[in-house]
């Protein structure tokens, strides 16, 4: 299984304000929080630690299936090696973060050596919402994310459903 | 506070962070926040930040987790009036 989640930082800045009285609270960990202030760049690490959480959110919803908001129970363990954990569920997370974007992917397995980026025009199906592709006959389980200028579509190569 | 009363005012506070007008001008109690409402992930943050200030109470964090549709934000919000 696979999670992605990407923010075009030009429209998180027109359309979200973080400093807002209480906004941190209803996301972050105390722990969490307080790297996000010490942190020279904050805007960088609240959205690489957001899109840490909804990439890992998505693989929380392959594996049961239910719907929520909960971001305050998806919490980094480690926020260098960006090591994630819900429910005593370990995930593992790598963030690529660019003058105008951050993405992050999630696995189970730390294996993002095995991980494509599929062209936008890759056909997509679904099952029970969760989107996957047919490579070479087999169907691997794929993550979509979208915001602003923004779109990524990836898989795992050793991800392979049904 | 009735239902409807508090669908109205539910409307309101959702509007600015609403993408899909279509949807928004549908809005039922079935509606989806982010599904049919397509309202950024991180902007049903400000939505529940609104609702907090607007009805004067606390959505705890065991309350927040179902706020993803129109019926749930509605019970939510009764019940928690009701407690006061």
């Amino acid at each position: 299984m696979i999670g992605n989640d990407v923010v075009d930082l030009d429209l998180a800045g027109r359309q979200s304000n973080w400093r807002r009285k209480g906004y941190l609270d209803k996301i972050f960990t105390p722990d969490e929080q307080h790297y996000i202030l010490q942190a020279p760049d904050p805007d960088t690490v609240v959205w690489t630690l957001w899109t840490r959480k909804e990439a890992v959110y998505k693989i929380i919803r392959q594996q049961n299936g239910i719907r929520g908001f909960y971001p305050l129970r998806i919490a980094t363990t480690h926020f260098e090696n960006g090591t994630v954990c819900f429910d005593n569920q370990l995930f593992y997370t790598q963030t690529e973060v660019t003058a105008t974007s951050i993405h992050t992917i999630a696995l189970l397995i730390p294996t993002f050596d095995q991980v494509i980026t599929l062209p936008l025009h890759q056909e997509l199906f679904k099952i029970d919402e969760v989107p996957y592709v047919i490579l070479d006959d087999k169907k691997h389980a794929v993550s979509k994310s979208h915001h602003g200028r923004f779109e990524r579509v990836v898989g795992c190569r050793l991800s392979v459903v049904g | 506070m009735k239902q409807e009363a508090i669908i109205d005012q539910l409307k309101v506070i959702v509007k600015p962070y609403v993408t899909d007008e279509q949807a928004f001008s549908n809005l039922t109690e079935a509606t989806d926040f982010i599904n049919d409402l397509k309202i950024n992930s991180a902007n049903l943050i400000d939505v529940i930040l609104d609702i907090e200030e607007f009805f004067a109470i606390e959505i705890d964090n065991t309350s927040m987790e179902r706020m993803i549709d129109v019926q749930s934000a509605v019970a939510i919000i009764t019940a928690k009036l009701e407690a006061q």
